[in-house]
């Protein structure tokens, strides 16, 4: 039995399931596989779901009774830290409160698991009912090449063919690397390390110590003493009835300064902020995963190829430019227009990187592109020695003597930031950072 | 003034205590609710088992004695049971769990139209019927069930009750049985008999279990070894009773036998739900583990983080000299 | 041969659980096919594979549970009858016996097989009780099936060792997961699974009696296991942590 694929999707993650969703309700035939047990279940990630594309896949998926996400975001926190102190910028507005929602937070087991579903909807909708599939728990163990094109899959013995094959493998990227699409060495400075804990409350304690009202969420990220000197920063989402707590850290960097994620992760949760949030709670999970520090220079040579396009993390599309880490969302929008060019190439019966390119182009055009372009230099100056550590100490110094009150006479506040900025760095390398942040921002 | 009859059962021409801890626990709820208590034995020279069952206050006792009982075959058990359960019009019939009371439970419930709780780690009589707590989802939560009718069958795991003796001298009803040839519909071909006189795990006081990381027949004989010295059953992981390496009878975990001795130490094992599920109840637990984050720790009282293969020798030779 | 195998849809208790007023709650809705029916699948396959045959799988349970039969199908069993319930029944062993026994009751068949014991409640009656229902002679706790003429032998794990038993068919048996390694299904298997024939059928169809279908025991709540707590840990120099925990048991202990 070996009936042609118009597509086969290697990966079930949030872009190989978008991609998976896209095709299905354009009535393409085709596969999608996942090497865990079911979709999610090799998934340790998990955090924010930034943008609206959902709703293009799941309309009205905030109406369903338990629609797979945790909580919508309506307030979100960037906090600098040092050591004994946080100071904030925080923003919360019922501006988000109304679907469809701008940020969405998730756990990507559950989540992945309720969109395969949806997606498995979609084919018994579709005219290929029986012949398009989910099948999990098998591994594709390689990407059938004819002369230069990709013409399938194949896994243990057995071979699969299709007109194309969409790589969602997420970013340990071998495939991407065996169809010569990424060099075989990706230096670790471009690669990170994401830990999380997954930590319960009750849930009316949760959402009394975070003011949490029905299903609104907090979205918290964190710069300075939370991550040891190591590059890097900490998030903090609320889910249900659990937070999610984590790092996403330099690999190349805790090499040197020879940390180990997990050291970090409980140096983070000592800080008497983070003790306060994460009191009574109890650690249900714990997981560590590779993720892209967003650097273009670790983007693969092309997204393309005859027969393949890469989407998702396997393409290394991810930003982490301080404010949010957005992967999820730039997974998903990168497996719907990969899926609409493979119907666009279905449509011309070519599937050769000739029409296959108007995916790169379509990418280059969207939002995705245009902001890891645009904010290439956050990026490079979050990861910083001195955006790491002296504006965070600079900011949080400034911020105890502004709050003090010392039954003294108080210098006005310019006296307070020249001292913080004296002990932490200087006018002159500040006016360049400004110079800078204001032209990568 | 209803009746508890009390499963007795026997292995290699022992009472198994198992079955005595019910008794005394039923005795005990007879006692309490003005009920009378009574007991069945059903084997090949069962009436040498009646005066142990007299210890523990059974006022009747019936005896089913015939040469067929030999080894367990579920047909003629079955049969002697139902006619035991017609004589005593039991409300409540009360098993230890081994793997024979599994054999035959749904069916003695199915015959007798009886409500029944198997694996129970306790039980109270309720009107109507018993409530009883079961471990369930591998045995990480406990279930409150109740089970109502005018009969109803109960399995209580080994360990759950203390022996509690209360003489009494008990009227004895021997129940004459016969089956002919035609009637049994399974033969028993043979018995691979397991590891000859190998101690019961229901009744050990120490259990040192094996694990895969137990490699070789040096690991075994350390294993050996340590299990002398404490006078210790020994006991094994799947793992190395699926590959061949111990008897099956030796599994310890869901699928399994469940255990509750003194002393359980566990050597090379991870700690799988699987397993924990059959040891956790154990009064002590040492877990020796190379693998500092192994799972096994979390019910440890005991931890030692090492190779199995340089921790067991001084561990062997330090318990020899406490010994003696 | 013509094997049915009873196959059942289970939570997964790798699953995260937690309990809430009483109530059982999985973080995720993980359901699976039972692991000891599993088992129970493949030996059935093996054997007809080997003595030629017929494999069909029966599963009482809610719509969602077509995904396990999907997968029994996916390793290679021929066909399933879905016995259609809504999720909200309490049904237990006795019911769900019940139910099976009166399903069989009017069919052809040499083996009826079954796991022996659910994941998660680890009831293990069900399978005796249909025998009982049915009449017909069984074996639990199986570690190893053959094939002899008419005959079924049985390895199975009794308290004395393993018990070799003659069954003549028609026969019912309960399957440990002792007994094999389950095949994970291949792409080509799951690929056909949904081409294979599973007839969907109404509890109401079989014609039962309403007070057959009342369950006589019930689960009034759960609640968490007395938690263990993990005691010390000795990391470090072999023989010296070795000796120290064995002068512990003895002095601290005392459990020698
Ligand atoms: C700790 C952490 C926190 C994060 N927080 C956020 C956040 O808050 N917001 C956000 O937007 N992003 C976040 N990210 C990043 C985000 O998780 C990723 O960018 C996103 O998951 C990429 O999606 P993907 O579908 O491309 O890859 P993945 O989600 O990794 O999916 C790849 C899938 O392919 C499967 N697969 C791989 N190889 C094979 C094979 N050979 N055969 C079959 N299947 C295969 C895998 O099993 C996996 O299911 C975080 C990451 C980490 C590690
Ligand atoms: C339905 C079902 C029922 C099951 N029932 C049971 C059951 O009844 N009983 C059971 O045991 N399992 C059962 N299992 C299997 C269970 O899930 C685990 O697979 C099994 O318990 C693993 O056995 P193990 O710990 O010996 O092996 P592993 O999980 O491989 O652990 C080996 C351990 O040994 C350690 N180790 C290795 N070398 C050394 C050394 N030199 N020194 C010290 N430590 C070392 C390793 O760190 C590791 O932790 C069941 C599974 C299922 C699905
Ligand atoms: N709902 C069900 N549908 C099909 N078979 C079942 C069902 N419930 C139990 N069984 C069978 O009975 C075995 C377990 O019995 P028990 O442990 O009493 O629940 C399972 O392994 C199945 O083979």
């Amino acid at each position: 039995m070996d009936e042609k694929f118009d597509c086969i999707v290697i990966g079930g993650g949030v872009a190989g399931l978008a991609a998976a969703m896209t095709l299905a309700k354009n009535n393409m035939k085709f596969l999608l596989i996942e090497r865990g047990e079911f979709a999610g279940s090799k998934n340790v990630s998990g955090g924010v779901l930034w943008g609206s594309d959902l709703s293009k896949l799941v309309p009205n998926y905030w109406e369903e009774e338990d629609g797979g996400w945790e909580r919508f975001i309506n307030h979100r926190r960037l906090t600098f830290m040092d050591e004994q102190s946080t100071f904030s910028l925080d923003f919360k507005s019922s501006h988000f409160n109304k679907p469809p929602y701008s940020g969405v937070v998730i756990l990507r087991s559950k989540f992945d698991n309720w969109l395969s579903g949806k997606v498995q909807e979609a084919i018994d909708a579709s005219d290929f009912a029986m012949d398009s599939f989910i099948a999990t728990n098998i591994k594709v163990d390689d990407v059938l090449m004819e002369n230069g094109k990709a013409v399938g899959i194949k896994t243990g013995e057995d071979e699969f063919h299709a007109d194309s094959v969409i790589i969602a493998e997420g970013v340990n990227n071998l495939l991407t690397r065996r169809v010569g699409l990424q060099d075989e060495y990706v230096p670790a400075d471009h690669m990170l390390t994401g830990i999380k804990e997954i930590i319960r409350f009750d849930q009316k304690v949760l959402e009394d110590r975070f003011q949490l009202n029905g299903l609104s969420g907090m979205s918290n990220e964190f710069v300075g003493w939370a991550t040891d000197g190591v590059e890097g920063g900490g998030f903090l989402y609320t889910n249900r009835d659990t937070i999610s707590l984590g790092l996403v850290l330099g690999i190349k960097d805790m090499r040197e300064k020879n940390k180990s994620p997990h050291d970090v992760l409980n140096h983070f949760k000592t800080h008497p902020v983070i003790a306060d949030c994460i009191k009574g709670g109890e650690i249900v999970e714990y997981s560590a995963h590779v993720v892209s520090s967003g650097d273009k220079r670790a983007m693969p040579k092309e997204l393309y190829k005859d027969g393949v396009l890469l989407v998702g993390e396997a393409a290394n599309l991810l930003m982490n430019a301080g404010k949010a880490i957005q992967g999820m969302d730039y997974a998903m929008r990168s497996g719907i227009l990969a899926a609409e060019t493979i119907i666009k190439a279905k449509e011309k019966n070519d599937f050769t990187s000739e029409t296959l390119k108007e995916y790169r182009a379509a990418l280059d055009d969207s939002y995705v592109m245009k902001d890891i372009n645009s904010f290439q230099d956050a990026v490079h100056l979050l990861h910083t020695d001195t955006m790491q550590q002296k504006v965070p100490n600079l900011i949080c110094d400034f911020g105890r003597e502004f709050f003090t009150i010392k039954s003294e006479a108080t210098p006005k506040s310019r006296q307070i930031l020249k001292g913080a900025i004296k002990r932490h760095s200087s006018v002159w390398e500040l006016a360049k950072l400004g110079f800078k942040a204001g032209k990568s921002l | 003034m209803s009746t508890i009859l009390t499963h007795i059962a026997i292995a290699d021409g022992k009472i198994k205590r198992s079955s005595l801890e019910v008794l005394s626990h039923c005795k005990n709820l007879a006692d309490q609710n003005g009920h009378s208590v009574e007991a069945v034995v059903v084997a090949e020279n069962a009436s040498n088992y009646v005066d142990g069952i007299k210890k523990y206050g059974a006022s009747k006792i019936y005896v089913v004695e015939n040469p067929i009982f030999k080894n367990h075959i579920n047909t003629p058990i079955l049969k002697a049971l139902v006619k035991v359960m017609e004589m005593a019009k039991p409300e409540v019939f009360a098993f230890a769990s081994t793997e024979s009371t599994k054999d035959i439970l749904g069916a003695l419930a199915a015959n007798q139209g009886a409500a029944v709780l198997s694996d129970v780690a306790s039980f109270e009589l309720i009107d109507g019927g018993i409530k009883g707590t079961r471990p369930v989802m591998a045995a990480k939560v406990l279930a409150n069930a109740e089970a109502k009718g005018e009969k109803v069958l109960v399995s209580v795991r080994s360990g759950s009750y203390d022996l509690a003796e209360s003489p009494t001298d008990a009227e004895v009803v021997s129940v004459d049985f016969n089956m002919d040839e035609n009637e049994l519909k399974a033969t028993l071909r043979e018995i691979i008999s397991s590891t000859g006189d190998a101690v019961d795990l229901n009744e050990a006081e120490a259990i040192v279990a094996a694990g895969r990381g137990v490699k070789d027949e040096e690991g075994r004989k350390l294993i050996s070894e340590l299990a002398d010295v404490l006078k210790a059953g020994i006991g094994a992981s799947r793992a190395l009773t699926e590959s061949g390496v111990y008897d099956p009878s030796l599994q310890i975990g869901q699928t399994g036998k469940v255990v509750s001795p003194q002393l359980y130490i566990a050597v090379g094992i991870s700690g799988a739900i699987q397993h924990v599920a059959g040891m956790a109840n154990s009064k002590v637990i040492v877990a020796i583990n190379k693998d500092a984050d192994a799972p096994i720790f979390e019910v440890a009282d005991y931890g030692i983080v090492g190779d199995l293969y340089k921790i067991l020798p001084p561990f062997i030779e330090e318990l020899k000299k406490i010994k003696n | 041969m013509k094997f049915y195998v009873c196959i059942k849809m289970v939570p997964d208790v790798n699953a995260p659980i937690q309990i809430k007023e009483g109530k059982l709650i999985q973080d995720a809705d993980r359901m699976i096919l039972n692991a000891y029916d599993a088992s129970a699948v493949e030996e059935a396959l093996v054997l007809s594979e080997k003595h030629g045959g017929e494999v069909e799988v029966v599963c009482i349970g809610p719509q969602k549970a077509s995904e396990t039969i999907r997968k029994a199908l996916a390793m290679g069993a021929d066909k399933a009858t879905h016995l259609l319930t809504t999720g909200q029944e309490k049904y237990d062993s006795g019911t769900y016996a019940r139910i099976l026994a009166n399903f069989f009751n009017n069919k052809e068949y040499d083996v009826l097989s079954l796991g022996k014991q659910s994941q998660d409640t680890d009831a293990g009656l069900t399978g005796s009780m249909i025998a009982e229902l049915l009449h017909l002679p069984y074996a639990t706790n199986a570690v190893g099936l053959e094939i002899e003429g008419e005959k079924l032998i049985v390895k199975r794990q009794g308290d004395f060792g393993q018990e070799m038993i003659e069954l003549p068919t028609p026969c019912v048996v309960t399957c440990s997961n002792d007994m094999n390694e389950p095949r994970i299904p291949n792409l080509k298997g799951i690929m056909a699974s949904k081409r294979k024939p599973l007839e969907q059928v109404e509890l109401s169809s079989l014609g039962m009696n309403e007070n057959q279908l009342i369950a006589d025991t019930a689960v009034l709540s759960y609640s968490a296991k007395p938690e263990r707590q993990a005691g010390q840990k000795f990391d470090g120099e072999a023989d010296e942590i070795a000796r120290q925990v064995a002068q512990l048991l003895d002095t601290e202990a005392n459990v020698l």
